[in-house]
């Protein structure tokens, strides 16, 4: 039986994160990381902007370039079966035994989807996930998008030539990051046509080996690492409509039913003819939604948010679970059960919160934590567990995005849900940024940034200096006063 | 009662064509003068700032330069006066281009960290290359890409320089040596840069846990906001002989220009004294006119913990804008498949313009006293023969490295005599921007949303929203104004000018 030192469970983000976290400290360090799929990788030159760039600089750098430069860093695809976590030993699905010192559990999460079986019913997750959509997506001239997060607001955007039909279960759209009047801000944009992407933009692009995998997955329930940021940026999503851009929303909705042509027949339900469509259309699935209205579409995407991948754990031990149905962890990143850490989407952190922070499934999270378990499992390994601090990232809640193609900036106490507790100061300017603060005693908390405001960096100090702005009141969002300057 | 404008005016006096004198009494506690450097559009938003200020209660909590160059004459122990530099704007405590010099010696004296800012020796360097605009124009994109590549950039990136706790303590007490041992500087680096890129006297001890944590995943990153990398080439040269003993010889010669400073290490260490000299301002009995000038009396604990941590931020400043360099160097070595060494990718020099130093000044009853001078947003400009500066510029004096706001030309000057004794040899930074007023702009259907939202009983209040371009006030004191200022003053001489041909910033 092959013993490990580390091992980690899941090649998503987090779970290589971690990896190369343990291997960049402690280069002597015997690591594995078992994955049942292909691989994340970091592409590290940003491939846009012209086609003399993509000539020229395309240069992928799998993670597992530090596992080339580390030979103490095994990379296996296997699929994990059980735990027995009183021998801490691993079964994997073909009867490999693996035994470990310390054990980190990244599965992710997987999308919840509105039905298991419906083949019409899509969810979006990793690469494989997407393909499909995208081929889907090419013979279609209606589709129903039900959700209010990331996903489904970036998908609302990046999707053309296809009619839009984004059923809501909120008063208005992408609650998870907007508060109503920021929604309104957007609302705007929505029917209009996609813009070409800003030059010069510097995000790091992620992508999956292509690694083969010589292993029989058994099951389909595993799914691969959760998509980078952009995801959707180089891919085409274009629908099968002579019209470019189409989008509907209907609030405060949930799906009623889906229905088959034929149960669509037999209830004689008139549908909601939207302007483009001239004749009637035959669709292959329908949509009854709470509010009685029915709408027919070429397919469902169920971009309602995710669950935790921890199932098999749960047979295997009896693992404490946070409210969201994580495994719950403490401040060094440790599950209730001994020698196993868990991060990533997978887990629900279970330590005292600091003020302005909060978790978040997101990517970028994601990888804090991993690099973050890494050093803990290091750190207990060597018996320095004392010696640990939470890394600075987990003392505000920090967030860039982009959606409809305006880069979005989310700091500490933004949500939607806090605002009754702050006092809160907003600027905006039509079509061009939305600025809003949350102010308690004088102190910056939280904001939210839409647009090239330029004010990022500032105001992420002034949450954490916590400065007293109260003399200078509305004065501080005052565009006519260099607020940067001023703090610098 | 408040002052009017034409009262206010009385104590505001003409000293020549550049140069203002703020007398005593403009505000209370004055203990000297203060003045400050125009040319004639500099002088009219002086004016108009200060008179906005008077006539319509100012602008919320801001207060106009001139205001706030006579409160910082008002603090104990400052010696000559409060010198306003031609960029002087707005900002927390002392205004940005505020220089103000104390006696170090004398036990009445204080320190003030809004008299050095947030950002702890934000500051300039600038590289030479051997390449012209030629050669680069066709390769501008990819360099460019390039350096976003090495540079991170934006709100909470990581750097690339792989750094633990440790490390990081070292960096805090070595500086530039730090990043000598480790290989991310030449050797000659350090000769060109302020304090040999290292302040002795630094204490990592004397920086809290909470600085380093929020400093340790930043170090070679660039942040968001006015700090940027820029590619430029030699638009101007104006003293031939100055800019070869730089290394600049030709029109069209291209070099790196790095704008950064310490970032959350250095607003930690900033705001962590200005709470603890809060306190000690009772026990002490420090008075001042504004509650953003907290200070501490220099020889006090406070005043000394302070001084010791900001130097070990300084010297984070230093290691952020070598590891800056190495990559930059890494960029350009790539791109061009040549060795940054055969790139003759020199640096030229490295200035801070958020510090505070203790000097050596002759006053001007002829007497050598060791002062503590403060320059926030103001540049160290040595004239020639001065001991601390390199032997190469030792006939020209120190140059001066002035960064426009990102996407403007930038300018080299030297240091001159007569800026040592007006000024204690300081000059100039940049650009600023003054206080003004603008009409505000609503759009009323939008604003139907913030209504609904009120009556759902949240608090909201609404700033105006941006001007357009047409429509905004001339308020900006671009960086062109400034220098001729500094130029035609005497206090700095004018060597170069630069254009930027790429910007990478957060």
């Amino acid at each position: 039986m092959e013993n490990y030192q580390f091992v980690v469970i899941g090649g998503g983000i987090s779970g290589v994160t971690c990896v190369e976290s343990i291997a960049t400290f402690d280069s002597t360090a015997r690591i594995l990381l078992l994955t049942g799929t292909p691989l994340i990788k970091a592409i590290t030159n940003y491939v846009k902007v012209s086609k003399f760039l993509e000539e020229f600089d395309i240069e992928e750098k799998p993670f597992s370039y530090l596992a080339e430069q580390y030979s103490n860093l095994v990379i296996k695809n296997q699929v994990v079966e059980r735990l027995d976590t009183d021998k801490q030993i691993i079964v994997c699905s073909d009867n490999t035994q693996i035994h470990y010192d310390k054990l980190c559990i990244c599965t992710g999460a997987r999308p919840k989807l509105l039905s298991n079986t419906n083949p019409y019913v899509l969810g979006i997750r990793d690469t494989e996930t997407v393909e499909s959509f995208q081929k889907k997506l090419l013979t279609a001239k209606q589709i129903v998008i039900v959700g209010n997060g990331g996903i489904a607001t970036e998908l609302v955007y990046e999707v053309e030539h296809c009619s839009v039909i984004w059923a809501i279960k909120d008063e208005h759209i992408s609650t998870t990051f907007f508060d109503e009047a920021a929604a309104r801000f957007f609302l705007d944009r929505i029917q209009i046509v996609k813009e070409k992407q800003k030059l010069n933009e510097k995000r790091r692009k992620y992508e999956v080996t292509n690694q083969p995998t010589n292993v029989e997955i058994s099951s389909s329930n595993i799914c691969g690492g959760a998509l980078g940021p952009d995801w959707a940026a180089n891919r085409s999503m274009k629908g099968a409509s002579s019209e470019s851009r189409q989008v509907h929303i209907e609030y405060e909705v949930e799906v009623k039913n889906i229905l088959t042509p034929e149960q669509y027949q037999q209830r004689q339900h008139p549908i909601e003819n939207l302007p483009v469509s001239q004749e009637e259309q035959q669709w292959p699935v329908y949509v009854e939604l709470t509010n009685g209205k029915m709408f027919g579409c070429d397919f469902i995407v169920s971009a309602i948010g995710v669950t935790p991948n921890v199932e098999m754990f749960l047979k295997s031990a009896n693992f404490t679970l946070g409210i969201d149905g994580g495994l719950l962890v403490d401040e060094t990143m440790r599950t209730s059960i001994k020698n196993i850490f868990a991060c990533g989407d997978v887990c629900t952190a279970g330590w005292t919160l600091a003020e302005h922070w909060f978790q978040m499934r997101l990517w970028s999270q994601a990888r804090q934590m991993g690099h973050y378990a890494g050093k803990c499992m290091l750190a207990y390994a060597h018996n320095e567990q004392d010696s640990l601090t939470m890394d600075f990232c987990f003392e505000l809640f920090a967030h860039t995005t982009k959606f409809f193609n305006m880069k979005v900036v989310l700091l500490g106490n933004y949500h939607e849900n806090d605002m009754k507790k702050y006092e809160n100061l907003i600027r905006m300017t039509p079509g061009e940024e939305y600025i809003r603060v949350t102010l308690k005693d004088g102190r910056v908390h939280g904001c939210v940034f839409i647009g090239d405001t330029e004010l990022e960096e500032t105001f992420e100090n002034l949450i954490l200096n916590q400065i007293d702005v109260s003399a200078f009141g509305e004065t501080l969002l005052d565009p006519n006063i260099d607020i940067a300057d001023y703090f610098d | 009662m408040p002052r009017t404008y034409e009262e206010e005016l009385k104590y505001i006096e003409r000293i020549n064509g550049h140069c203002w004198r703020i007398k005593k009494g403009f505000v209370p506690n004055m203990n000297v003068e203060g003045i400050f450097y125009v040319n004639n559009h500099l002088e009219k938003l002086m004016f108009e700032e200060l008179e906005n200020s008077t006539k319509f209660g100012g602008i919320g909590g801001f207060l106009p330069g001139m205001k706030q160059i006579a409160n910082v004459a008002a603090l104990p122990g400052i010696v000559g006066r409060s010198v306003g530099l031609p960029d002087v704007h707005s900002g927390y405590g002392f205004a940005i281009g505020n220089m103000a010099a104390f006696d170090y010696n004398d036990p009445k004296a204080i320190v003030s960290p809004g008299g050095v800012g947030f950002d702890i020796n934000c500051g300039v360097r600038l590289l030479r290359t051997n390449l012209t605009e030629k050669d680069v124009q066709p390769m501008k994109e990819q360099l460019a890409q390039a350096m976003f590549d090495h540079i991170p950039v934006g709100v909470g990136s990581k750097g690339v320089i792989p750094m633990n706790a440790k490390d990081l303590e070292e960096a805090l007490e070595m500086g530039m040596d730090w990043s000598l041992r480790e290989g991310y500087s030449w050797a000659e680096d350090k000769e060109h840069c302020e304090e040999y890129g290292r302040m002795l006297q630094a204490d990592p001890t004397k920086v809290s846990q909470r600085a380093k944590k929020r400093g340790l995943p930043q170090l070679g990153t660039l942040g968001a906001g006015n700090h940027y990398a820029e590619i430029q080439v030699v638009d101007e040269i104006y003293d031939r002989f100055a800019a070869g003993k730089m290394g600049i010889d030709f029109k069209g010669q291209v070099c790196v220009m790095i704008h950064c400073g310490s970032r959350g290490l250095g607003h930690q260490v900033a705001t962590d004294a200005l709470v603890a000299m809060e306190k000690a301002m009772k026990r002490d009995q420090i008075q001042t006119n504004d509650r953003q000038l907290a200070c501490a009396l220099i020889q006090s604990p406070e005043g000394q913990d302070y001084l010791k941590g900001m130097y070990a931020a300084a010297n984070y400043a230093w290691v952020n804008r070598s590891s800056m360099t190495f990559l930059a160097r890494q960029a350009f070595a790539r791109c061009f498949n040549s060795a940054p060494d055969d790139l003759d990718m020199h640096l030229i020099y490295d200035v801070s313009h958020n510090i505070a130093k203790v000097e050596e000044h002759v006053m001007s009853d002829g007497k050598q006293k060791t002062l503590l001078v403060h320059r926030k947003g103001a540049t160290r400009a040595f004239p020639p023969h001065h001991p601390l500066i390199p032997v190469d510029y030792q006939i020209t004096g120190q140059p001066v490295l002035i960064g426009g706001t990102m996407g403007t030309c930038s300018y080299v000057l030297t240091g001159t005599e007569q800026g040592m004794k007006e000024t204690f040899g300081s000059t100039c930074h940049g650009a600023g921007r003054a206080l003004s007023r603008a009409k505000s702009r609503r759009n009323l259907n939008w604003y139907e949303v913030l209504d609904e939202l009120k009556e759902k009983g949240i608090a909201i209040r609404v700033a105006s929203p941006k001007l357009v371009q047409e429509e905004a006030p001339d308020s900006y004191k671009n960086v062109t104004d400034v220098v001729e200022t500094c130029h035609a003053a005497g206090i700095s001489k004018l060597a170069v000018k630069l254009r930027p041909i790429a910007v990478i910033k957060g």
